[in-house]
């Protein structure tokens, strides 16, 4: 049973993977933000505001960890990796391909706010971009993941919008993360090699460019309603996923430190 | 625990807005009763449903959730309207007792119990 063929495959085994350059740039750039952003929004368990914040909070980065594992499944067939923990654990910190919006650390509450909101509203682009993907295994998954994000959407725009209308410290707080994030906040669209590739074979609907343009419109509007200041042109946009920084490099540590303790393991 | 702040009290104000109670029911399933779960605390109806959501169903386990402000429940908890002192027995549903007097009677015509009916 083939895709070509006409026949639309009914399981993830029956349906081969196209050969396609930059299919695996896609999927690892995808895997990678969920991945980083699940495990820096998880170290709010057991520290979030309230009881019931921190509940929400843990279940949102255990969302992401799922993500991340459906997608690095993707990403072994692709690549013939072993299976997902090989690709989200055995890389070195410069094989990572996350977005440089990611790399900021965890921050105060604002920043984690401010980090979620530039980074749903961007994936949520993203994935309607992936939603027709020619790649039936692919669109299959955005398919799931959009009904997961939406609700992510609502909670962090919830918070968004409280902290932008709370006047003094939370406004404050929620201005000085913006400030720090804006150079970054566009890095999700950094463009992928071989994004032309993608584009042809039907898996990509839209170039990178078109995306940002879209999401930056969008969020415009949002920030307008809510008199925040307007997002900066993306700093170095053509090293938007690589040259990962400090804070990545320790989080890499502190996400690799179970596995490395004893490589051979079966956990 | 639960504040009769108003809900607007913390729009636009620096003070931290205050925390009220929600109580949440579940669905399990279509069709199902709605059965109190348990509570939230919120600032807001917005937050309670999310809470609620995370507390309550982001294991799959309802389809469907009521939320209620703690404090708009109509809250009826009087011993003289609820536990009256003079017998009510006779107000009860469960009519007259025949358990005791079927019991005799099989005795006095030496007939045993009907099994329960197996299909």
């Amino acid at each position: 049973m083939t895709v070509a063929g006409g026949q639309p495959a009914r399981t993830r085994a029956t349906a081969p993977v196209p050969h396609v350059e930059g299919l695996d740039e896609l999927l690892r750039s995808m895997a990678d933000d969920e991945f980083v952003i699940g495990f820096s929004d998880s170290e709010w368990t057991g520290i979030a505001p309230l009881l019931e914040e921190d509940i929400a909070m843990s279940s949102l980065a255990q969302d992401e960890l799922g993500h991340a594992q459906a997608l690095y499944g993707l990403l072994a067939e692709v690549t013939g990796a072993a299976d997902a923990d090989t690709l989200a654990y055995d890389r070195e910190p410069a094989d990572y391909r996350h977005a440089r919006l990611l790399d900021h650390g965890r921050g105060d509450w604002a920043m984690t706010i401010a980090r979620r909101y530039l980074y749903e509203t961007s994936d949520a682009v993203r994935l309607a971009a992936l939603a027709q993907a020619s790649w039936r295994p692919l669109a299959e998954l955005v398919g799931k993941l959009v009904r997961e994000e939406r609700y992510h959407l609502m909670h962090v725009g919830l918070w968004l919008e409280r902290l932008a209308t709370t006047g003094g410290e939370p406004r404050d707080r929620l201005l000085a993360a913006l400030g720090m994030l804006g150079p970054d906040s566009g890095t999700v669209f950094t463009p992928l090699p071989g994004e032309a590739a993608l584009l042809e074979a039907g898996i990509l609907a839209r170039p990178m460019v078109e995306l940002e343009r879209d999401w930056r419109v969008g969020v415009a509007a949002r920030f307008e309603g809510l008199r925040l200041p307007g997002l900066p042109p993306t700093q170095d946009p053509a090293r938007g996923r690589t040259d990962h920084g400090a804070a990545f490099v320790w989080l890499h540590g502190e996400f690799t430190m179970v596995r490395r303790s004893d490589p051979a393991a079966t956990w | 625990m639960a504040s009769k702040a108003s809900p607007r009290a913390s729009e636009g104000s620096p003070a931290a807005p205050s925390l009220e109670a929600w109580e949440v029911f579940r669905q399990e399933k279509d069709g199902d009763p709605m059965r109190h779960g348990g509570s939230v605390m919120a600032p807001d109806a917005d937050l309670a449903m999310h809470y609620a959501r995370e507390l309550f169903g982001r294991r799959q386990e309802s389809v469907r959730l009521w939320i209620v402000r703690r404090a708009d429940i109509v809250d009826l908890h009087d011993p003289d309207l609820l536990q009256p002192p003079l017998d009510r027995s006779f107000k009860k549903p469960g009519g007259y007792v025949m358990r005791d007097k079927l019991a005799a009677a099989r005795a006095a015509a030496g007939q045993a119990k009907p099994k329960a009916r197996s299909r």
